[in-house]
């Protein structure tokens, strides 16, 4: 083990991790542009490169993108990729409230840890994972995305109705279905429309429903918009870590490595039931939604738990974890690395390396994160005359950029504009997002579980690990029902009325 | 129009969807029919359902009975929103530099900015960084006047 570590610590190893996972940081924070398409650009430039330092260049920007993409979540409420979908709704919050610096803060520590701990995972067990995630079939999927959906649930705590918050998830759903339906191949509800054949992107949707909404709002105020200054003014490097955060911490680097050596499930999925269990473990559950750093914690420990997790059987067993997994898969190939057993006997002396990587890389984005974030704080003090046409413009940018389409800016306006319209009518945007995320791998599981189980629904039930799973699901979801229809039956009691 | 029926519209409109989305299950072919056909038969039958149930509690219980206001101030929120769809229309044609080199400082003096040195230098460093960025580093294919 000595020599791989011996070669990670060679100055040009040590330069090519820093300079990935500092471009991953970049492309991380910014809405368009994703970790999938970062990877996927540069696997043929490593062509030409050693083998090993190919790699580490690659698992740096993996593990920079995935921490980014918190950045614009927190400052902007524009999250940089899907998985910070969470991030945003306790980041924003506290940004509003001159907490920026803390929330980035709590931010960076927890994809920290969430990545190291995946890494050492993938490091010391690594083999055995992958053959328990092969017993993960399609039905397991389904119940998978369920529990991810349980979260409206626990978003409708916030909101006077649940209804509302549930048919925002059902919307989501329906809007997941448009394109090409993968049973028969025949195109649905795509209205004529060519862009609409691989069915709408959630990133437009996602500017739109974040950012842009966002930016509108900013722009039809009448009053100066408000923030407390105190709090930013404050030297944010010595603002401690909130009490009782570690446990959150612990919560998501577990889930979110569970969830990522699952083959096809990803980091926002990840990072969305992480969020949901600390909400529900949280002794503070009435600051969710309203700026709990806990809250943060989870989801970004979540989803870069995902990062060492997602590697588990793309390296062991050449299947992804996920679509950057894939990318990296391919730049292993290129290499004449052939995923499997082979890649920690044969080429030990080039996966071992790329592993031990990875812990450096989460050093680099920690330490990029701790020095830059109180400096990125400030962006909370920009006049919104020109924050909102700057934030714009990438918006309009972003969407346009990962499928090269101007249609897709046009669905971030009109996602914007209706998005603005449901969320006044007390309609919970987060639910609609997490239904227009969840709702494809919802499908696949339950299409492909219909077909195995030849058209019965039992297949859903007959696993050991699916009734665990739907224990699980049903323990996420009777609390806050209960407490949902206690909290508005107090409401109707004459003494809470007056 | 106050909150209410505006409520009720949109609550409306989502029964009638559900209804046009059951209904177009029965041109499912194939397998399709005993699989996707049912997940999307599920989701209409809830979202009509639940939509349904709200409609009844807004008809019988809701007193919103304020007008509904997307905005606070509507030129500078349709302002943006006009000045935004005009990008998009462009945006092909022109490409990016130079619709957003207009949209940017257009988009400043409608909130009322009138520091126009910091409009500019904000529009320069923008298009820089994108330049730089997507451009030089990414080779993003921006469509139009790339330099």
């Amino acid at each position: 083990m000595m020599e791989y570590i011996s070669i990670v610590f060679q100055p040009i190893s040590l330069f090519t991790i820093l300079l990935g996972t500092v471009a991953g940081v970049a492309i991380g924070g910014m809405p368009g542009l994703t970790a999938t398409m970062a990877v996927g650009l540069l696997v043929p430039f490593t062509y030409t490169m050693d083998p090993t330092m190919g790699l580490m260049l690659l698992g740096g920007i993996y593990c920079g993108a995935m921490y980014g993409g918190s950045i614009p979540a927190i400052l902007l409420n524009t999250p940089g990729t899907p998985a910070a979908v969470a991030t945003a709704i306790e980041g924003f919050p506290m940004s509003q409230k001159g907490k920026a610096g803390l929330a980035l803060k709590v931010s960076v520590v927890a994809s920290f840890v969430g990545g190291s701990f995946s890494v050492l995972v993938l490091l010391l067990f690594a083999p055995l994972l992958a053959q328990q995630a092969l017993k993960f079939g399609p039905a397991e999927t389904f119940l998978l995305a369920l529990m991810g959906l349980a979260g409206i649930i626990s978003i409708a705590d916030e909101n006077s109705s649940l209804i509302k918050a549930l048919i925002a998830g059902l919307l989501g759903m329906i809007i997941a279905v448009v394109g090409t339906d993968d049973m028969s191949g025949s195109l649905r509800y795509t209205m004529g429309y060519i862009e609409l054949i691989d069915g709408i992107d959630f990133m437009p949707a996602l500017i739109g429903l974040f950012s842009m909404i966002q930016m509108l709002e900013l722009a039809g105020m009448r009053k100066k918009h408000e923030i407390d200054m105190s709090a930013l003014h404050k030297k944010q490097k010595s603002e401690p870590m909130p009490k009782g955060i570690t446990k959150h911490i612990a919560l998501g680097s577990g889930t979110g490595t569970v969830i990522g050596v699952l083959p096809g499930e990803g980091a926002t999925i990840a990072a969305f039931i992480s969020y949901n269990i600390s909400k529900r473990i949280s002794r503070t559950k009435e600051l969710f939604g309203k700026g709990n750093p806990e809250g943060i914690a989870a989801a970004e420990s979540g989803n870069n738990g995902c990062v060492g997790g997602s590697l588990v059987p793309t390296l062991t067993l050449g299947i992804p974890g996920n679509s950057v997994a894939a990318a990296l898969m391919g730049a292993f190939i290129i290499h004449g690395m052939i995923p499997g057993p082979d890649l920690f006997n044969e080429y030990a002396d080039r996966t071992y390396p790329f592993i031990i990587s990875l812990f450096i890389a989460n050093l680099v984005f920690l330490g990029v994160g701790l020095t830059v974030a109180p400096y990125l704080a400030k962006i909370a003090l920009i006049p919104p005359a020109i924050l909102v046409p700057v934030v714009s413009a990438f918006a309009v940018l972003g969407s346009y950029a990962l499928n090269n389409s101007v249609f897709d800016i046009y669905l971030m306006i009109a996602f914007a504009i209706f998005g603005l319209l449901l969320k006044k009518l007390n309609f919970s945007l987060e639910a609609l997002i997490l239904g227009l995320i969840l709702g494809p791998i919802a499908e696949g599981g339950f299409t492909q579980g219909m077909i195995i189980g030849k058209g019965s629904p039992w297949i859903f039930f007959e696993s050991p690990i699916a009734k665990i799973m739907w224990v699980i699901i049903l323990l996420l979801l009777i609390p806050p029902l209960y407490s949902y229809f206690k909290h508005t039956s107090l409401l109707k009691t004459p003494d809470a009325e007056t | 129009m106050t909150k209410k029926y505006i409520d009720l519209a949109v609550l409306l409109f989502f029964v009638v969807m559900a209804v046009l989305l059951y209904n177009s299950t029965a041109s499912y072919t194939g397998i399709a029919k005993t699989t996707s056909a049912y997940y999307v038969k599920f989701l209409a039958v809830f979202i009509g359902g639940l939509s349904v149930i709200q409609l009844a509690i807004n008809l019988f219980r809701d007193k919103n009975n304020y007008r509904l206001h997307l905005s606070q101030h509507y030129p500078r929120f349709l302002g943006l929103l006009i000045m935004l769809i005009i990008f998009a229309l462009v945006f092909e044609h022109l490409g990016f530099f130079v619709s957003a080199a207009v949209f940017i400082p257009v988009v400043a003096l409608i909130l009322g900015y009138k520091n126009y040195l910091t409009i500019i230098i904000t529009t320069v460093s923008v298009l820089a960084f994108v330049y730089l960025i997507f451009i030089k580093l990414l080779s993003v294919n921006l469509p139009g006047f790339n330099f």
